[in-house]
């Protein structure tokens, strides 16, 4: 799909990339990540031609970039930047349809693909498309930066930092959800970040740049496990073992766990709580609230003073959560195993500190 | 809550209502032998006799008592009304005891507004443009207030009432020179703001696209704005004459030492810095990401200058233009001195025969003149404001 063949980007004397090739195939998503400074934003706006090289060749699809008009690449090309660069005159409709517009779509077929993205990106559509820019919040507007670059349906989307400008909590929100989104769409990306958190869970491949050369360029898994020299082993840090459990969702590790309403009577608790250790207690919408633990019943006791509550939000992780949330927050709680909730918060099992040690075992053993 | 709103008071409207009763004590009309002389101050009470002093002043005290206590909608509508009954009953006083005075005397003598009813107008408007703010969410009493003593002065001017107040005398008799000047000065302003905006604009523009041009340019702009206007015209005597004695066909166009031509450039070189400097800074703090999202997208330049710089920089554009044009109406009376005329030669007039009536016949119209331009300017930014910056 794309194809950079050794290119180079100098500025007088200063060699900003460096005799850089790299091929990315259709439908993956490679992250151009390292140092501030290393080139990688320098990379992506060569390929749409933002910036032209000093020399080498890009290929997209097999044409070779320098031969196509720059505004005519750039349209069929989805354009995302990390400050979003949302036009404030125009509402959030008009700003998604700049391109369909320069590429002369009808109206109706405009407002149809506006609706569609506006739903895409999670935002209702009849309540943002008549918004202006300083109406939204910061990852409103960053949704939809990101509606907008999809929004002739390019097969190729150039992203830098699109979830840049934002708080931790709503960028791993977003990222979540662009994976989603990803796996529907199935795009070729190029995405530049200097968040290895972010690459690792967003990223087919990831290619770390230093100083405008290609350090090394594998998946997450490999360049986690073996990193290819001692500027690769410091940037993905000591913990890598611990990142590698960010690749992984706790989907397929949640398990059926016992559980009680709130308003039970001691026999059902007892007789839910089987060889247990505990039973989780859920409100009357299914949310973790607490738990009872097997050791504190006994036949005098009511339900009310044996629940240890706790906030739903605190005791629980969603269930698109990585092993490394889930395990982190075990560790944070010193629980053995943790509820695992829904969007809605509604409960659905949980998962326990041994899966999350099994799965590190059989990762270690896929890549050794 | 009743506690907070027994103590609110309308400091601005105090101090206008202070100056309002000041102003009581002061000389109100003066009774000259001829336009020239300085003739008699007379007060209140000899201007206006016993029922209009006692009303006015008791008019005053009155809105310094509404002023003092609270703020309330009736409060502020009122102490308008009561304000804007000042100003008319000042005036319809005064046009009607302006004939008193002049019945019994010889036909050289006139009636000049003296002191006291300029600060009693002037505290009477101090207080209403309070009363403006305080109504903000209502346009229709704020237009009402603010418009209604000025519309009811002006039927008084065109019906004849204020015929004998020497400042009126002076207009009707030189009433055609007025509107010859009123016209000099209004091309004067216009044609030079046009041409500044012509010259300033791209000035601007060229300033944000090379480094090279930035300096020198804001260098000179810098350089004229500080120039004193008087020196900018007598600076331009030299090298225009000397340009229209080279080349005498240049005189057909009005090239000359003296007269339009000068002034009209010396004021388009004035109008350039705010000019030049609002397109500057209008498109230079627009965010670089909106220009880099607009080329990345596939948009050429002119697109991106026609549907990106173009209306988010307008509204600056504009207000450096407003800037320039009030300025332009100030500084064109000053070309009076070179022989372009404007309402300037009033003032120049007045000053030199000591007629201070004449100077106040050219300074009130100039004063009008450059309000009206300034809201009509801010209208035409507002309007040019794209929907998208004027939410928050």
């Amino acid at each position: 799909m794309i194809r950079l063949e050794h290119v180079t980007k100098k500025y007088g004397d200063v060699i900003a990339v460096n005799d850089f090739s790299l091929e990315v195939s259709r439908g993956e998503v490679c992250v151009l990540i390292g140092p501030s400074g290393c080139g990688k934003t320098t990379t992506l706006r060569m390929i749409n031609r933002l910036i032209e090289p000093t020399s080498g060749r890009i290929f997209v699809n097999g044409d070779d970039i320098s031969q196509i008009k720059p505004e005519r690449l750039r349209q069929s090309i989805g354009y995302a930047i990390q400050s979003v660069g949302l036009f404030p005159h125009m509402t959030v409709a008009a700003n998604i349809a700049v391109v369909p517009e320069l590429l002369g779509w009808r109206k109706e077929r405009i407002a149809r693909r506006t609706e569609e993205l506006l739903r895409l990106v999670g935002l209702n559509p009849k309540e943002y498309a008549g918004k202006y820019v300083s109406q939204l919040s910061g990852g409103e507007a960053q949704r939809i930066g990101v509606a907008r670059a999809l929004a002739a349906d390019p097969p190729l989307l150039l992203m830098d930092e699109p979830f840049g400008a934002v708080d931790p909590l709503t960028r791993q929100r977003l990222q979540t959800q662009f994976v989603r989104i990803q796996q529907e769409l199935k795009k070729t990306i190029i995405l530049v970040t200097h968040d290895l958190d972010e690459a690792i869970r967003m990223a087919d491949r990831i290619a770390i740049m230093q100083a405008g050369r290609l350090v090394q360029y594998d998946t997450p898994e490999v360049i986690l496990s073996k990193p290819a020299n001692k500027f690769v082993l410091d940037f993905v840090g000591t913990d890598r073992a611990l990142k590698r459990l960010s690749r992984i969702g706790i989907g397929k590790f949640v398990k059926p766990a016992p559980s009680v309403k709130a308003d039970a009577s001691i026999r059902e608790v007892m007789l839910a709580i089987g060889g247990c250790h505990s039973v989780w207690v859920l409100d009357e919408d299914d949310r973790p609230i607490g738990w009872i633990d097997a050791a504190s019943i006994h036949k005098e006791a009511t339900v009310g003073e044996l629940i240890v509550r706790g906030d739903t939000d605190e005791i629980s992780v969603v269930n698109y959560a990585t092993l490394r949330d889930a395990l982190s927050r075990m560790l944070g709680l010193g629980f053995k195993c943790i509820p695992v909730v829904d969007e809605r918060k509604r409960f659905i099992g949980e998962i326990t500190l041994g899966d999350v040690e099994a799965a590190t075992v059989e990762v270690e053993e896929n890549h050794a | 809550m009743t506690i907070r709103q027994r103590f609110t008071y309308d400091s601005v409207a105090i101090t206008g209502s202070i100056i309002g009763l000041l102003s009581i004590p002061l000389g109100w009309l003066t009774l000259k032998p001829n336009r020239l002389a300085a003739g008699t101050s007379l007060t209140m009470w000899e201007s206006f006799g016993a029922e209009g002093t006692a009303i006015i002043t008791a008019l005053w005290l009155v809105c310094l008592g509404l002023s003092l206590f609270g703020k309330k909608r009736w409060h502020v509508i009122s102490l308008g009304i009561v304000l804007n009954l000042i100003f008319i009953i000042t005036f319809v006083l005064a046009g009607a005891n302006a004939s008193r005075l002049l019945a019994n005397e010889a036909s050289f003598a006139r009636v000049s507004l003296s002191a006291g009813i300029w600060i009693t107008s002037l505290g009477a408007y101090i207080s209403i443009f309070s009363c403006r703010q305080g109504l903000g969410n209502s346009l229709a009493w704020q237009n009402l207030i603010s418009w209604s003593g000025l519309a009811i002065l002006a039927i008084l001017l065109g019906v004849g009432w204020l015929n004998n107040l020497s400042v009126v005398t002076e207009f009707i008799e030189q009433e055609a020179r007025f509107r010859q000047e009123l016209a000099n000065h209004v091309v004067l302003f216009t044609s030079s703001v046009v041409a500044g905006a012509l010259l300033g604009i791209p000035l601007g523009m060229w300033a944000t696209r090379s480094r090279h041009a930035e300096k020198p340019i804001f260098f000179i702009a810098n350089i004229l704005q500080t120039v004193p206007s008087l020196a900018l015209f007598g600076l331009l005597i030299a090298p225009l004459s000397a340009l229209s004695f080279a080349f005498p066909a240049l005189r057909e166009w009005g090239i000359r030492g003296i007269g339009t031509a000068p002034a009209i450039i010396a004021l388009v070189l004035y109008s350039l810095l705010p000019i030049v400097r609002n397109t500057y800074v209008g498109l230079t703090q627009l965010d670089p990401a909106i220009i880099d999202a607009g080329l990345g997208m596939g948009m050429n330049r002119s697109q991106v200058f026609r549907r990106i710089e173009l209306p988010l920089s307008a509204p600056l554009v504009l207000e450096g233009l407003r800037t320039a044009s009030v300025q332009a109406v100030g500084n064109a009376t000053v070309a009076a001195l070179i022989g372009a005329g404007g309402l300037g030669w009033f003032i120049f007039q007045g000053i030199g025969q000591a007629a201070n009536d004449v100077v106040i016949l050219g300074a009130l119209p100039i004063i009008g003149l450059a309000l009206v331009v300034d809201t009509t300017m801010r209208l035409v930014v507002k309007v040019a404001t794209p929907k998208g910056m004027r939410v928050r």
